[in-house]
């Protein structure tokens, strides 16, 4: 794939897309050339192979100043240096370069995994003890004989030795910062490569993962159609079976004797048991598939907990446990489904008698409150909202055996029992609280459970108001 | 491969692959110190601190052949850590040639496996099988105690279709043998493929011995190519259909 970073490593590495400008810091080599010229004083220039100056550390030597001032010496200058610019040496070569004036040039190719990446001038310097060329004065016949030889003593003296021994400690340097900088090029991109790559897998898994949770989605709505077939379907005989139990209970078909009363009426509760739990299985799988309807509308809570109090008033007396409500006045109505409400309030207050030993007292309070909004809609807008929302929260307490930390969560989960053992003391079905959570979670409120102190447990049902903000 | 035909330059890349520890670094690093210096470059290690290869290490040779041809050889290795894996698949991209360096240690049997099961599956992703790909495979650390017998890696070696070296990378032994054996497995299903020997007037043979010459070992072809044990110096074909 063009462009991609391993063909891109491809290319660093076998290929010849490296270069001396990608290689090397222009204000470093530039500084790299200064210090050696001012080590031995001649002036350093740098090229790339492209042909742009990277680094140049001269200076204008006087005796071309002094040349410069003739037409000729002018045109003889440009073409030295057009000369010296367009050397070319092999690798691992040096090429020398007399000028016109008798001062010299070394030229050396900066070469990288034996590819060419530019070239290092070195000069113009003179050899030491010799004289300026004799061409001078034929090229700028009025030079003034002084003023010329004062100029060439400036420029640096090198030998031919001192000359290559400084270019080739130049190359030296320079071949180990290309190394350095070929290094951390390469480091750089197989960086952006690896993540890159890391980031294409971790990608295909997300995809694999999304796919396979698209798939159990799927099946747990085909379970939620099952149960909820099923259960219709198991409804239908059960109400035969509880009704035709329930004529001949009361010798609609002839007296019965004790004996076949007392089995009768057991096959009526059993009947009348399982119908409950088909309901509440029907139920589940409405509220998981989504297609519980509910007729909401703007309720007040306080009667409907009262309801509830007085339906389970005569089982709490059987059982000696004093069941109450308390509410505050003025309390806000909710958007709710009533008869879904008494459903949550009467399951959560048959728990709590069911729990509650005799002698114990179960408490229902009302009261205003508030629900935080959640950050929905990956919490966009949240700012223009108020966080809070009226809300009524009911509570209903009990004294019973409370609800152990571990299980706070767990016990909303469907077909779960705190005391799970075989032999556990109080029936039921596993259903109730998960259906509770679903209803409250339908209202857009929240369910949770606490501690009630010195023992019991509290579980707080929250709906929140109509109204979004606070009036 | 790279062939630049302009300059007349051909790339071949050499990938050493193996389980973590096993010695693919130490491989070039004595491969560098065999080197004629005229032929090796500096040796690039990415390595983290301690010591273990981050993203790879990288081996240059230029060799020069007389009718004008310039082949250069980039040797890398993979890091064999288990978290590199995608480090791993992308240096393994374009491989030409691939040695893989075990361990001999009997303890590390089980990381040879899995680390040979990781180059076939990083190999399909680039839909590439072993049987397409030239393959030397090392025994390396041969002087450890606890070690896979010679015998036992003999016999085994003999039923395998790729060539098997021994070797002691540390002190250099068997290193340059694997290596011209890579390379001879790597020409020639190069050659095969590409028809480069006629191409360019390349005489194999020479190349490789002088190869092997500048490697330090001024032995006949045969001789230096005769160190491997079971398996076989085949030329790939490429595959008919």
């Amino acid at each position: 794939m063009a462009g991609s970073p391993a063909s891109l490593l491809d290319e660093l590495t076998l290929g010849r897309a490296v270069e001396l400008e990608s290689l090397v810091d222009r204000g470093a080599l530039r500084e790299m050339a200064e210090s050696t010229r001012q080590l031995f004083g001649a002036s350093i220039r740098i090229y790339s192979q492209a042909g742009n100056l990277l680094a140049d550390a001269s200076s204008r030597p006087a005796l071309y100043a002094l040349l410069d001032q003739h037409e000729s010496g002018r045109a003889a200058l440009v073409a030295v240096i057009s000369a010296v610019k367009s050397l070319d040496p092999e690798p691992e070569h040096q090429a020398d370069f007399s000028c016109v004036t008798g001062a010299r040039y070394l030229v050396a190719p900066i070469s990288y995994d034996g590819h060419a990446l530019g070239r290092l001038i070195l000069g113009p310097y003179r050899l030491p003890d010799t004289q300026p060329s004799e061409k001078l004065r034929e090229l700028a016949p009025g030079l003034d004989r002084q003023a010329v030889q004062g100029a060439w003593d400036d420029l640096p003296a090198l030998t031919d030795q001192q000359a290559h021994r400084v270019v080739r400690h130049l190359s030296g340097a320079l071949d180990l910062i290309l190394f350095s900088g070929h290094k951390a090029l390469l480091t750089s991109n197989m960086h952006l490569a690896s993540v890159q790559e890391s980031y294409r897998e971790l990608a295909d898994k997300n995809a694999k993962l999304q796919h396979a949770f698209d798939r159990l989605k799927e099946l747990d709505r085909l379970k939620s159609n099952f149960l909820g077939t099923v259960s219709h379907e198991l409804r239908t005989p059960l109400t035969s079976i509880i009704g035709y139990s329930e004529m001949l209970r009361e010798g609609i078909a002839g007296e019965l004797t004790a004996e076949q009363k007392e089995f009768v009426q057991t096959i009526h509760e059993k009947g009348e048991q399982l119908l409950e739990l088909i309901k509440g299985l029907l139920d589940l799988s409405k509220l998981e598939s989504g297609t519980m309807s509910l007729r909401k509308s703007e309720i007040d809570v306080v009667p409907v907990v009262t309801d509830v109090a007085q339906t389970l008033a005569p089982a709490a007396r059987k059982k000696g446990v004093e069941i109450a409500v308390r509410s505050e006045p003025g309390l806000p109505t909710v958007w709710a489904d009533a008869e879904r409400l008494r459903q949550v309030f009467l399951n959560l207050s048959e728990n709590a008698l069911k729990f509650t030993p005799a002698g114990g007292r179960v408490a229902l309070t009302v009261a205003a409150s508030m629900i935080e909004r959640r950050a929905d809609d990956e919490g966009r807008g949240l700012v223009l909202f108020s966080t809070k929302r009226p809300a009524v929260e009911i509570r209903v307490i009990d004294t019973g055996i409370g609800v152990p930390d571990t299980e706070k969560e767990k016990v909303f989960d469907a077909f779960y029992q705190v005391d799970g053992s075989a032999t556990r003391e109080h029936e039921g079905t596993g259903l109730g609280l998960s259906i509770v959570r679903r209803l409250v979670e339908a209202h857009d409120g929240t369910v949770r459970v606490e501690d009630n102190s010195p023992m019991g447990a509290v579980f707080v049902v929250t709906i929140p108001c109509r109204r979004t903000t606070i009036a | 491969m790279q062939l630049d035909f302009a300059a007349r330059e051909l790339t071949i890349k050499l990938v050493y692959y193996g389980p973590a520890l096993s010695g693919k670094t130490t491989n070039l690093h004595a491969l560098h110190q065999a080197a004629d210096q005229a032929i090796v470059g500096r040796l690039m290690t990415l390595e983290t601190r301690d010591d273990r290869t981050l993203f790879f290490d990288l081996l240059p040779f230029t060799f020069r052949d007389k009718g004008g041809l310039s082949v250069r050889l980039k040797v890398f290795t993979v890091p064999g850590q288990v978290i590199h894996a995608s480090t791993r698949r992308l240096v393994l991209q374009g491989a030409d040639g691939i040695a893989f360096i075990a361990d001999s240690q009997v303890a590390e049997t089980e990381n040879n496996a899995t680390a040979f099961v990781d180059l076939k599956e990083n190999l399909k992703t680039y839909g590439l099988t072993l049987k397409q790909i030239p393959l030397i495979i090392q025994f390396n650390k041969r002087d450890l105690p606890a070690v896979r017998s010679d015998e036992e890696i003999a016999s085994l070696a003999a039923q395998g279709r790729e060539p098997v070296y021994l070797a002691v990378a540390t002190r250099g032994e068997g290193v340059v043998e694997s290596f011209i054996g890579l390379l001879y497995l790597t020409w020639n299903a190069l050659d095969a493929e590409h028809d480069l020997n006629r191409k360019f007037g390349f005489d194999q043979a020479a190349f490789l011995e002088s190869v092997a010459k500048r490697l330090g070992h001024e032995r006949p072809l045969a001789d230096v190519l005769s160190a491997c044990v079971g398996g076989a110096l085949e030329v790939l074909r490429p595959e008919a259909e």
